[in-house]
């Protein structure tokens, strides 16, 4: 086994910072009309500025505040928005669970900032730093944090602007800014697949979720996920794939 | 009401992200198991991209003016031809949008 913690010491700590900031650049750009949503509805649900802006502040996960924000609207019990809460979150545990090896052993203050900022993107530009050719298991906690905490400011920035100005910016979400998203998972997946297991779990994965998606499946995302990772872990099982 | 539920939802994201980093939980991953989270992240984020490339409207979009479908088939073979993960980002985003000014 290699070392789980290799930080960059050739590097300053604001530089690994910056460095991280850029990697999740694109993604922080395609997040930013989502962000100015969250606030916008936010408002229209009936929540005033500061709850909104708290939403993203101490929630910070997009599907989940778009979903309870709709729901508070339609006036449904704190029961029901709780569980799909834990429903559409539930993908965070495989999230923290690939990321133990690397993030456990680190002081209290680094466990609970980095665990309070693993997102979706966050786990995703870690994961593309975890398969690097020249520095296999490479793990940087300043550049993780980078990564983390700058896609924090521009959600929470986004979200006050969509607090002050959401109404009057029409049909966000017909830009297909949602396409920057697709490269990005798209530009990170790609080179991860240099074995026959992982290509059958991405064309597993690429089509239990289309499918979930079509027939609007709760949870499409987790089911598609865990199908993929199981017939990948099976086939390379069965034919003594070599890791 | 709504303070409650901000705070109750907080609470459940952050257990959901922070549960298995907290090492006094007396758990270890096996190989096996390790092996099977090697798969989560290709896995997650193409459940994550598919929809949004393949789907419109809830309905199956193979159409070649798609332009989800036909930018996310060149970001792939450019990922492919470069394996740089920044550009192929940013080119196959800024055809997408030419495409998209195109034929507004």
């Amino acid at each position: 086994m290699s070392l789980p913690l290799i930080d960059d010491l050739k590097h300053t700590p604001s530089q690994r910072w910056f460095k991280g900031a850029l990697a999740v650049l694109p993604l922080s750009i395609a997040v930013i009309p989502w962000g100015i949503l969250a606030g916008s509805l936010a408002l229209d649900a009936g929540l005033n500025p500061l709850e909104s802006q708290a939403m993203s502040a101490i929630v910070f996960a997009g599907a989940a505040q778009l979903v309870a924000v709709g729901m508070i609207k339609a006036g449904v019990g704190l029961g029901s928005i709780l569980i799909t809460t834990l429903l559409i979150t539930s993908r965070h545990f495989l999230y923290s669970m690939a990321m133990r090896p690397n993030i456990s052993p680190l002081p209290l203050k680094w466990r609970l900032t980095l665990g309070f900022l693993l997102t979706d993107e966050l786990f995703a530009i870690l994961a593309a730093g975890k398969q690097s050719k020249d520095k296999p298991q490479s793990f940087d906690r300043w550049y993780a944090l980078g990564v983390g905490l700058s896609f924090y400011l521009v959600w929470n920035m986004a979200t006050l602007v969509g607090i002050i100005a959401g109404s009057q910016i029409p049909n966000l979400d017909s830009w297909g800014l949602d396409f920057a998203i697709a490269a990005t998972f798209i530009a990170i997946v790609t080179p991860q697949i240099n074995r026959p297991s992982i290509l059958i779990c991405v064309l597993v994965s690429l089509v239990a979720s289309v499918v979930c998606e079509l027939f609007q499946v709760p949870s499409g995302l987790l089911i598609a996920a865990i199908m993929g990772m199981t017939v990948g872990t099976l086939y390379a099982k069965a034919t003594g794939e070599k890791q | 009401m709504i303070t409650l539920t901000i705070c109750l939802m907080a609470c459940i994201i952050f257990l959901s992200r922070y549960g298995f980093l907290e090492p006094r939980l007396p758990i270890t991953l096996n190989a096996a198991t390790l092996r099977f989270l090697s798969y989560s992240a290709p896995a997650v984020l193409t459940a994550i991209w598919g929809p949004i490339v393949f789907v419109s409207e809830h309905e199956l979009n193979l159409n070649w003016q798609n332009h989800y479908l036909v930018c996310a088939v060149f970001a792939i073979v450019l990922a492919i031809t470069t394996r740089n993960t920044l550009l192929t980002t940013i080119v196959s985003m800024m055809l997408f949008f030419g495409l998209r000014a195109w034929y507004m």
